[in-house]
């Protein structure tokens, strides 16, 4: 057994885990759909959030020039950073130069992707998690299994248990309620107290040099505010050419994560505190971060780059809601992260993502943006084929029926000779279990074929006319 | 459609083909009530899709050129399966895109493939008459035809027509039962999870039958069921279409 | 840092041409702005103000709100607001010239606002119909701190300032150099990261009382 199916086997014995993603899961569709349904005009908007992302891809270096020189008018830093590893340090430079003792930060996947939590703790900065699910999972020692639900697989009696061991003053804890309660006071102070405050973007706009978040609960702003310094990281593809079109793509980034119509906090962070302020962090730090999107977009996987991070192909695919995010083994889980893992960690310890898909769709229909995941997965698998990754006996297997799909007269013998052994295996029109066919006779019965082949009880027929 | 009855392929697809020919011969029945002209290619064999979805793109070129011959010359091909009609229309010419000879010859096949039951709804406009299934009945959307190729209403507006027949809504009848052809041999673990969820939700609408378009997906789901001992009986929606519901479901023997 | 953003550059440069004439990439952008009015979900039948009020009350912003006929009545209905829900009167008033010539007798107020204030009470820049969103620039007279502190939040909005749709907002200040921040605020704070349960509060305010000053027939 692989790596994959390790972690597959263990995510499905997990007793709460199946449950804990149903809870998650099953509100996020049903509100997804409901604000989908209330607007007409999706299908359209849809394409126009494709086609705008796919504008700015294809003009990427005009729209980072623009981006950089518009955000050093606010006073932004801007720097750039080819690898993760590279932008971590320059994150933690800042910081240090800074004589940061703490950092508060807020949710980003970019962050997560590139490693740095681990960065910050290596370099011995007191790092706060300050979203509520990242805070769940810092306290858990654990990683996201979702890109916007990352403690989707605790159940509320696992935070519980976690807040009252690690919470000052924690109270009663028999509710979410007072969960959401103990945690806003526990980390009240850390807001204030931060020297810096990091977070993600999730677009860049252009012609502004503003860079923008959303949250729900506050957070960002909280960590973005208060500190000396703030220190952004984003990818480079999260640019958008105005405030204009961010406003398309807010329409469908959040209808598609929460099913609501817009964040209950949308902001927009250009450049630090200014004269007369009353607030806001005296330097204001842009990491662009390149970590695998020139690859991607060199590897033909250009239409992965118009990805929002909205979640909703996770939240309807039938793989990753049987066996949740860690199952993936990378920062990106479900359709998503079956694209992009390969091309950040490479096809060879990958490859079982793309090929544990059932190519069903559903991800592709939900997509806001269009991403043909279904079209991507594939290609990955024609990679792996190509490249010999493909396990033997399959392979093997593989090529045998296409040497006889291609030479239909053997093929019709060897498969009425077959049909012809089959039966013996069965009892009372099904068969439980049969050499070759235990991927599928471990859990279905496989029903006995009929007789001969369609093909000879046709020819007979038309030969008795 | 013109006056000329059109000459029809059946393409009966590798599964029919061995494992239920009645669905062929369900397919046969329709197609002559519309009057089309209908053969069965001997050289036919398989679409290919189990070669394209484990990435041999050479393998599968190969298939397809072999069925871009054996098609040729046909009105209309047909298919008893929204699969593998999907593989022939939308994956065929794509797999050609830089030999435009191949190219444009795929693109001929593409554009005269059909799925049987949108086939049979979308162009003749057909409704059984005379068909009768005294039963209760619920319906399963296999996701290629439901998303590459819009089969969805046309099924359902056809078994309407079924004297007897009451149809049962499925909760999820457009999600994934988890067959995924290779995908559910490869990963029995996950993909069983997925055909249990669909067995329950199958099971919760107390209906006798349980019927689809696809062959692949409702194996998967009829052999889940029988392992788990449900009575509900599955079959592909154009036996019942045909009149052949009152005979052997998938997996019970005549 | 330079060679990096070389690096970068030229790794885009191997798949992408060479970036295209800015009159080209401008023509293009067009044609897609072009058919942004027709993807916008058609909701902004009535007023604008109208609009809003209803959106802000409806469940998925679930605010409070209500309207009065001047500035003049803020304070009372300020009043009213912590009266119902038991809040004592020590409010944190966002340092605004409109707000602080008002009369706030029977309150005690302060310019400035701590980190578990209870009460803070404000004045929105605007809002946006289409998303019952109030908006704030961050200013002198705009902390950006007032919005994410305080447990109750209470805005006065301008009926003439609220804007049909987002992109209404955007054309307004299309040109202008940002402010440090532009929050759309949209609610009050909540959290749906524990089973997908939404529970108000999160960081932010727990409540927000929107205060919609004004209205087209005086
Ligand atoms: S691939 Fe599409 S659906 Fe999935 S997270 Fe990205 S934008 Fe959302």
């Amino acid at each position: 057994m692989n790596a994959f199916q390790g972690r597959v086997t263990a995510a499905l014995a997990d007793p709460t885990l199946k449950t804990a993603i149903d809870r998650t899961t099953n509100t996020a569709r049903s509100k997804r759909a409901a604000a989908i349904a209330a607007w007409p005009e999706f299908a359209q908007a849809r394409e126009l959030g494709r086609d705008m992302k796919d504008h700015v891809i294809a003009n990427m270096e005009y729209y980072l020039t623009m981006f950089e020189a518009n955000a050093v008018k606010t006073g932004a830093k801007i720097h750039w950073a080819r690898t993760g590893q590279e932008a971590c340090e320059i994150v933690v430079g800042i910081c240090k130069a800074a004589k940061a003792k703490s950092v508060t930060r807020s949710k980003s996947m970019l962050g997560e992707e590139i490693g740095l939590p681990h960065a910050l703790e290596a370099a011995g900065i007191e790092r706060v998690e300050t979203d509520l699910a990242e805070h769940i999972i810092q306290l858990a020692g654990e990683t996201p299994s979702h890109i916007i639900w990352p403690a989707l697989h605790k159940t509320r009696e696992q935070v519980g248990e976690l807040f009252r061991a690690h919470h000052t003053d924690p109270g009663e804890l028999a509710t979410v309620e007072e969960m959401v309660s103990s945690a806003r006071r526990n980390l009240r102070e850390k807001f204030m107290a931060a020297d810096v405050g990091i977070s993600g973007a999730n677009f860049l706009i252009a012609d502004t040099g503003a860079i923008c978040t959303v949250t729900n609960e506050g957070n960002a702003e909280l960590t973005t505010t208060p500190p000396r310094v703030h220190i952004v990281t984003a990818g480079i593809e999260k640019l958008v050419p105005s405030m204009v079109e961010a406003m398309t793509m807010l329409r469908l980034l959040v209808r598609s994560a929460t099913g609501a119509e817009l964040t209950q906090y949308t902001t927009f962070h250009a450049g630090p505190k200014q004269p007369g302020d009353v607030d806001g962090p005296e330097e204001f730090h842009i990491v662009l971060v390149d970590a695998g999107r020139t690859t991607m977009l060199a590897e033909g996987l250009a239409e992965m780059l118009r990805c929002l991070r909205c979640g909703a192909c996770m939240n309807h695919c039938v793989v990753y809601r049987q066996i949740g995010g860690h199952a993936y083994g990378a920062t990106y889980p479900g359709p998503m992260g079956s694209v992009i893992t390969p091309s950040l960690d490479g096809l060879e310890t990958s490859q079982d993502l793309p090929r544990a898909c059932t190519l069903n769709g559903q991800c592709h229909e939900v997509c806001p943006v269009a991403i043909p995941l279904p079209t991507l997965i594939r290609g990955w698998r024609t990679k792996a084929w190509v490249q010999g990754y493909e396990p033997l006996h399959t392979a093997w297997a593989l090529r045998i029926w296409e040497f006889f799909a291609l030479r239909p007269v053997l093929y019709q013998l060897a498969s009425n000779l077959a049909l012809r052994i089959m039966p013996l295996f069965a009892k009372g029109g099904w068969i439980s279990k049969m050499p070759l066919a235990g991927g599928w006779t471990r859990y279905r019965d496989m029903p006995i074929p009929q007789g001969g082949s369609f093909l000879a009880q046709y020819k007979k027929r038309q030969a008795a006319k | 459609m013109k006056n000329n009855p059109p000459r029809v392929a059946l393409f009966a697809t590798c599964l029919v083909d061995a494992m239920r020919p009645q669905i062929g011969f369900a397919a046969l029945a329709l197609l002559e009530q519309v009057n089309c002209l209908v053969e069965v290619p001997m050289g036919q064999t398989c679409c290919g899709q189990p070669a394209l979805n484990s990435g041999d793109q050479d393998g599968t070129r190969k298939i397809a050129k072999h069925n871009i011959k054996l098609l040729a010359g046909f009105d209309h091909v047909v298919v008893p399966s929204g699969s593998c009609a999907a593989t022939i229309k939308k994956d065929y010419p794509d797999l050609f895109e830089t030999d435009p000879v191949w190219h444009a010859k795929a693109v001929d096949l593409a554009n005269r493939t059909y799925e049987l039951l949108s086939y049979m709804s979308d162009i003749w406009g057909w409704r059984p008459k005379n068909v009768s299934c005294a039963t209760t009945a619920t319906y399963h959307d296999s996701c290629s035809g439901l998303r590459s190729l819009n089969v969805q209403a046309q099924p359902r507006a056809m078994l309407a027509s079924v004297a007897g027949l009451e149809m049962r809504p499925l909760e999820g009848a457009n999600v994934c039962c988890g067959f995924g052809g290779t995908f559910c041999v490869k990963y029995p673990d996950i993909s069983n999870a997925i055909v249990a969820e669909k067995a329950a939700a199958i099971n919760a609408t107390g209906a006798d039958l349980l019927l689809g378009g696809d062959l692949g997906c409702l194996m998967n789901m009829a052999g889940k069921l029988h392992r788990d001992g449900s009575k509900i009986r599955a079959f592909h929606a154009a036996e019942i279409l045909a009149g052949m519901g009152d005979g052997p479901a998938i997996g019970e023997t005549a | 840092m330079t060679d990096a953003k070389q690096a970068i550059f030229a790794a885009i440069r191997k798949t992408l041409p060479a970036p295209a004439p800015a009159p080209t990439i401008a023509a293009e952008l067009s044609q897609l702005r072009a058919r942004i009015n027709a993807t916008r979900p058609d909701r902004v039948s009535g007023p604008a103000d109208e609009v809003f009020l209803e959106r802000v009350q409806s469940p998925g912003v679930a605010a409070t709100a209500e309207r009065i006929n001047s500035f003049d009545e803020f304070p009372a209905a300020v009043m009213r607001y912590a009266v119902r829900h038991n809040l004592g009167l020590d409010i944190a008033l966002q340092p605004h010239p409109d707000l602080a010539t008002l009369n706030w007798s029977g309150c005690q107020t302060h310019d400035h606002i701590g980190t578990d204030e209870t009460l803070a009470v404000g004045l929105a820049l605007g809002g946006i119909a289409e998303t019952g969103s109030l908006i704030f620039h961050s200013s002198q007279i705009s902390p950006t701190l007032f919005a994410f502190l305080p447990l109750h939040h209470i805005v006065a909005i301008p009926y003439k300032n609220i804007w049909p749709w987002m992109e209404d907002y955007v054309a307004s200040f299309a040109g202008k150099s940002p402010p440090r921040n532009v929050n759309f605020v949209t609610g009050a704070s909540g959290t749906t990261d524990i089973e997908g349960a939404l529970v108000r509060g999160a960081h932010g305010p727990g409540w927000l009382h929107i205060v919609v000053v004004g209205s087209p027939g005086l």
